[in-house]
C-alpha cells in the first residue's frame, strides 16, 4: 500500500516552545486514520503543517507523494479538509459559499459545478437547504456545509479536524456512515479528534500525540487485540478462584480475570464445577486504556511548581 | 480567482452601504449650496465647488474633490484592511489556502478586487455627482465648459478630461489600498489593518502641511492627490499627474512586495 | 527556523533592496555633477541681458522667506515674497507672454499682449483687462527667474560680479554668476544667478541677506523647454460666462496720489545713495541707489501712517526710537519715519537698518 501522508522528523517551534516535536506520521492509502491527542497536544498544528498552512521549523511533509508546502498546488486539489471548525461567508447562502470555494482554486470545472454542489449537499444531508444566508444556520448545519466543501472535488484524501463538533447523536451517526462509505469507495480519511469513542468506532489505524510527540502509531485491531485472558462475570467470584486456582489474574467485585484464550474452555470448566457464569468475554484493552497508558497527564493540566 | 474576489466584494451588502454613504456627503453639499446659493469663496472650499453655480456639469469633479481628502481613503482603507485580515478573522482564509489558491495569487486577486472597488466607487460618485449637478444647477447650455486656465473646452474635451481625472483619482487610491493590504497580512484584525492604513494617511497629510517636512514632501503618498485639478488646466499640467502616478506605482510595488514577503512565509493559524 | 527562516529572510532582503534602490535614486540623480564651462562673468551677464527675446515655456517655483509687515491691502504682494509660488510660463517676448500662478484649487493667469494684460482668476470667474504701466506693484511674473535675474543684473558693475561654479537646474547645466553689491548701505549679501549658457536665460536666482546662509528669495525653473510656445497658448479670449473687469488705471491713481501728497522736497542723496529718476515715478517719491541696492522714500498721509505704524510695531523685531519705527525682513528694510513736525515718511528698500536710520535723519523736518 502506498503512503498518503508521511512526515519525517516534523518539528514546529514557537519561540522556546516545541509545539510539535519530531513526528513521523505514516498514513497509508485506504486507511481511516485516527489522530488522537488531548487539547494542546499539537494536533491542530500538525494538521496545518500537513496542509501547508503552517510552515514547519524542521522536518518534511509528504502529501500524496508531493513535498509540502511546495507541491501544494499539485496535490491539494486532491485533498478535502475541515480544519478547526467550518468557516463561511455569513451573508451568502450555502450554495453560493460552495460555488465560491470551488471557483477559488484549480481542478473544479465550471460546467459540473452546480451538479457537484447538489451532490455533496445531498451527501451531507443538506439537499433541501434554501437561499437563506449561512449566518442563519445552526452549528450542526455549518459543520455539514464545511464537510460538503471538503467533499466538493471528490478528494482522495480527507483531512478532518473534529468533524462531528456541534452535531447531535443522529448527526454524528450519519456522518460516521458517510465517512465509512467514502472510505469503502477508496478515500483515505485522516481524522483528528480528542473523542476516543469516535476514533474507536471509525478508525483502522491510530496515532496518539502527547505534548508534541507521537507516542503511539499502530493498527487499532492490534492495539486492542486480546490480551490472552478471559473475563468472567459471576456472582460467586471466590468460588472461581477455588476452581481455577493459579489461573486467576485478578478479582474486581463480580468480575474475575482468568488466564486463557478460549472462553468456551473456561466456561466449560466453571459450569462443570457448578459455578454460575453470567457473562463471559475475551479480555481486550479499550482504546482509552491504551491511550492513557501511552500518554501522560492532560496537556492543559498545569502542575503546581514546587 | 480574481472573479471570485470580485464576486465576494460586490455581493457583500457592506460594500454598497459604503459606496452609498460616500455619496451622501457630496449630495448634501450640493443641496446646501443650491438652497443657500452660497458657493465657497475663491481659495476656500474644495476645487470646482465655486464654479458649480455657473456650470452644474462640473459637480462630478467637485464631488470627487469633496470625498478625496478623507471619505474615499477611509472607505478604501476599511475595505483594504479587510482583504486578508477579514478572511483570517472569519476563518475562511485557511479554506481558501487549502483549496488551494496560492498565496501570491490571492494577494494579487485581492489587489485587483480593491482596484475594482475604487474604480466603481469613484465612478458612482462621479455619476451621482453628474445627475445631482445637472438637476440642481444650470448645465452649460452650449455644452463643454471652461478650463481652469480660462480657455473653452469642447464637450468631448471635458468628458475626456473627466475620464482621465476619474482614472487618476482611482490610481491615487491604490497607495492607500496597498497600505491596507500590507497591514492586512500583518494582523488578523481587519480593524487594526484599516487603522494602520489611516494612520499612514493622517501622518502623510499632516507632514504635507509642515514646512520642516518639505524635503520628504514629494514622497508622501498624499502629495499629488489633488493633481487631478491639473488635468483641467489648459494646456494640461502633466508634471504632478505623472509624478503622482509614478509615486503610487512605487508605493503599490513596494507594499505589494512587502505583503508578498510577509504573507508567503507566514503561518496561517487563524 | 531552518525552512521558514531562509525563505523569509531572502524575500525580505529582496524587498529591502528594492526599497533601498528606490530611496537612493532621487539623491543619486540629484548628485549628478554639473558641467562647468569657462565663461567669464561679464560675458555671462551680457548673455543674460540679451535673453529677453528668447522664447521658452516652463514651470517655475519661487520661495520667499520675507515676511513683510504690511497692511491688509497689500497681502497679495506680501504672500508673493513669503510663500511658495508655482508658476507656469509661456514666453514669446517681453510684450507677449503668459504666466499662470498655479494653486491647488485654481489659478490666476496673466496674459500679456502688446495692448495690455488680461488677468484671469478661475475661482472668482473674472477676467480683468489692464494697460501696461511703467510703475506697478510686484506681480508673480516679476518673480520668474528669467525676469528677476535680468532685473537684478541689469545695473551690476563688472567688479561686483564673479563666477560661482555650476549646478543642475531643471535638468540643465547652469553656470553660476555671483553679484556682491559694492554699496556699504546694501543689505543684500549676494545674489546668485544660475544661467543657461546656451540661451543666456537665468534658470535660478537666489538672493541672500547679509551674513545669511539661507536664501531670502529663491526662484528657479523646475521644467524648461527652450522652444517658442505657440501664440494661441499665450493669447487669451475671455470665456463667455466670465465677469469682465477693467483694472484700475495706475497712472491716474498715481497722479491723484501726487496731488494729495504733502508738498515736500526730497534730498539728492540718502544714506550715501544718489537719487535717480524713473519714468512714471511721481516727484513725491524719491528713488535712490543702483542695481540691487535701492531705497525709496515717500511722504505718507496721516491716516495711512497710523495704520502702517500698527502693522510695523506688531512685528516683534521692530525697532522704535525717536526717528520712527523700522523693521527688516531678510534683506528688505521698511521704516516709518515720524518727525516731530512735518509729514510722516515711509522708507523702504534693500538697505540695512542703520542706513535707514541714517536716511531718516536727512529727511526734511526730521529729528536730528
Amino acid at each position: 500500500m502506498s503512503s498518503v501522508i508521511r512526515t519525517r522528523g516534523l518539528v514546529k517551534r514557537y519561540g522556546r516552545l516545541r509545539a510539535v516535536d519530531g513526528i513521523d506520521l505514516h498514513v497509508r492509502a485506504g486507511d481511516v486514520y485516527g489522530f488522537l491527542g488531548a487539547n494542546g497536544s499539537g494536533k491542530t498544528t500538525t494538521v496545518r503543517m500537513l496542509l501547508g498552512l503552517v510552515l514547519p521549523t524542521a522536518g518534511e511533509v509528504e502529501l500524496l507523494g508531493g513535498r509540502m508546502p511546495r507541491a501544494g498546488r499539485r496535490v491539494l486539489p486532491r485533498v478535502g479538509a475541515l480544519v478547526e471548525g467550518p468557516a463561511h461567508h455569513g451573508h451568502l447562502s450555502g450554495r453560493a459559499n460552495l460555488g465560491l470555494i470551488d471557483a477559488a482554486g484549480p481542478g473544479g470545472s465550471r460546467r459540473t459545478r452546480r451538479a457537484r454542489i447538489e451532490e455533496v449537499l445531498e451527501q451531507v444531508g443538506l439537499g433541501g437547504i434554501d437561499r437563506r444566508p449561512v449566518r442563519a444556520y445552526s452549528l450542526g448545519m455549518r459543520q455539514r456545509l464545511g464537510l460538503a466543501a471538503a467533499l466538493l472535488r471528490r478528494p482522495e484524501l480527507l483531512v478532518l479536524d473534529e468533524p462531528t463538533n456541534g452535531l447531535d447523536p443522529q448527526g454524528i451517526h450519519e456522518i460516521r456512515d458517510l465517512l465509512l462509505e467514502l472510505n469503502r469507495g477508496g478515500t483515505t480519511v485522516f481524522l483528528s479528534s480528542h473523542l476516543l469513542a469516535e476514533v474507536e468506532q471509525l478508525c483502522t489505524r491510530v496515532g496518539v500525540l502527547d505534548r508534541g510527540r507521537l507516542v503511539l502509531q499502530d493498527e487499532l485491531a492490534r492495539l486492542t487485540a486480546p490480551t490472552g485472558a478471559t473475563v468472567v462475570d459471576t456472582p460467586a467470584a471466590d468460588r472461581v478462584r477455588a476452581v481455577l486456582d493459579g489461573r486467576v489474574l485478578g478479582v474486581d467485585g463480580s468480575r474475575v480475570v482468568v488466564r486463557g484464550t478460549d472462553p468456551a474452555e473456561v466456561n466449560a470448566v466453571l459450569v462443570g464445577a457448578g459455578v454460575p457464569v453470567t457473562g463471559l468475554a475475551l479480555q481486550r484493552p479499550t482504546l482509552e486504556e491504551v491511550v492513557l497508558a501511552a500518554a501522560g497527564t492532560s496537556a492543559d493540566r498545569v502542575e503546581a511548581a514546587r | 480567482m480574481i472573479g471570485v474576489e470580485l464576486r465576494k466584494l460586490f455581493r457583500r451588502p457592506r460594500t454598497w452601504v459604503t459606496i452609498a454613504v460616500l455619496n451622501a456627503l457630496p449630495v448634501l453639499v450640493a443641496v446646501l449650496v443650491q438652497l443657500t446659493d452660497l458657493a465657497p469663496r475663491p481659495g476656500e472650499g474644495p476645487p470646482f465647488l465655486s464654479a458649480v453655480l455657473t456650470n452644474g456639469a462640473l459637480f462630478p469633479l467637485a464631488a470627487l474633490a469633496i470625498v478625496l481628502p478623507l471619505f474615499l481613503p477611509i472607505a478604501v482603507a476599511v475595505v483594504a484592511g479587510d482583504a486578508v485580515a477579514g478572511e483570517a478573522q472569519a476563518g475562511t482564509l485557511r479554506y481558501l489556502l487549502v483549496r488551494p489558491s496560492g498565496r501570491t495569487r490571492l494577494l494579487v486577486a485581492k489587489l485587483v478586487a480593491l482596484m475594482a472597488f475604487v474604480l466603481v466607487t469613484v465612478l458612482v460618485v462621479a455619476g451621482v455627482g453628474y445627475v445631482v449637478g445637472t438637476t440642481l444647477f444650470d448645465a452649460q447650455p452650449v455644452g463643454g465648459g471652461t478650463s481652469v486656465s480660462g480657455t473653452s473646452l469642447s464637450q468631448q474635451e471635458l468628458a475626456g478630461r473627466s475620464l482621465m481625472a476619474i482614472g487618476y483619482v482611482t490610481v491615487s487610491m491604490l497607495g492607500v489600498a496597498a497600505f491596507g493590504l500590507f497591514f492586512s497580512t500583518l494582523t488578523d484584525s481587519p480593524l487594526a489593518a484599516a487603522l494602520g492604513a489611516l494612520a499612514v494617511l493622517v501622518t502623510s497629510s499632516l507632514l504635507f502641511t509642515l514646512d520642516a517636512a518639505s524635503p520628504i514632501a514629494p514622497y508622501l503618498p498624499t502629495r499629488y492627490w489633488l493633481a487631478f485639478v491639473d488635468l483641467f488646466r489648459d494646456p494640461v499640467l502633466w508634471r504632478d499627474v505623472v509624478r503622482g502616478l509614478a509615486l503610487q506605482g512605487v508605493y503599490v510595488g513596494v507594499l505589494l512586495a512587502a505583503a508578498w514577503a510577509n504573507f508567503t512565509t507566514k503561518d496561517v493559524t487563524s | 527556523m531552518a525552512a521558514r527562516g531562509r525563505g523569509a529572510s531572502a524575500r525580505w532582503a529582496a524587498v529591502g533592496l528594492l526599497v533601498a534602490v528606490l530611496v537612493a535614486l532621487p539623491s543619486v540623480v540629484a548628485a549628478l555633477p554639473a558641467d562647468d564651462a569657462d565663461a567669464p562673468a561679464a560675458e555671462l551677464r551680457a548673455a543674460v541681458l540679451a535673453s529677453e527675446d528668447v522664447g521658452f515655456s516652463g514651470y517655475a517655483v519661487s520661495a520667499g522667506g520675507l515676511a513683510l509687515p504690511v497692511s491688509e491691502r497689500l497681502t497679495d504682494v506680501a504672500d508673493l515674497f513669503s510663500d511658495r509660488t508655482l508658476m507656469r510660463v509661456w514666453w514669446r517676448g517681453p510684450a507677449e507672454h503668459r504666466v499662470d500662478v498655479v494653486s491647488g484649487a485654481g489659478e490666476t493667469g496673466v496674459h500679456r499682449d502688446p495692448g495690455g494684460t488680461w488677468t484671469w482668476d478661475f475661482e472668482a470667474g473674472t477676467a480683468t483687462r489692464g494697460t501696461p504701466a511703467s510703475l506697478a506693484l510686484p506681480a508673480p511674473p516679476d518673480l520668474l527667474p528669467a525676469a528677476l535675474g535680468r532685473r537684478l543684473l541689469s545695473e551690476a558693475a563688472d567688479d561686483e560680479l564673479s563666477r560661482a561654479g555650476a549646478r543642475r537646474v531643471a535638468g540643465r547645466d547652469a553656470l553660476g554668476l555671483r553679484l556682491v553689491p559694492a554699496d556699504a548701505a546694501s543689505s543684500v549679501g549676494r545674489v546668485d544667478v544660475w544661467v543657461d549658457p546656451a540661451s543666456g536665460l537665468p534658470l535660478q536666482v537666489e538672493v541672500f541677506a547679509e551674513d545669511a546662509d539661507l536664501a531670502a528669495l529663491d526662484t528657479r525653473f523646475l521644467d524648461l523647454d527652450l522652444a517658442v510656445p505657440p501664440a494661441d497658448v499665450v493669447a487669451f479670449t475671455p470665456p463667455p460666462e466670465a465677469t469682465l473687469l477693467t483694472a484700475p488705471d495706475t497712472e491716474g491713481l498715481i497722479a491723484q496720489a501726487e496731488e494729495r501728497a504733502p508738498d515736500v522736497r526730497l534730498p539728492r542723496e540718502l544714506a550715501g545713495l544718489p537719487r535717480r529718476s524713473f519714468e512714471g515715478v511721481p516727484d513725491a517719491v524719491g528713488v535712490y541707489g543702483r542695481g540691487v541696492t535701492l531705497l525709496a522714500a515717500a511722504p505718507v498721509p496721516g491716516r495711512l501712517a497710523g495704520g502702517l505704524r500698527e502693522a510695523l510695531t506688531a512685528s516683534p523685531d521692530a525697532v522704535t526710537d525717536e526717528l520712527g519705527t523700522r523693521v527688516a525682513a531678510g534683506p528688505l528694510g521698511l521704516m516709518l519715519v515720524t518727525p516731530p513736525d512735518g509729514p510722516a515718511y515711509v522708507l523702504t528698500g534693500t538697505v540695512t537698518l542703520d542706513a535707514l536710520a541714517d536716511a531718516a535723519r536727512r529727511l526734511p523736518g526730521a529729528a536730528s
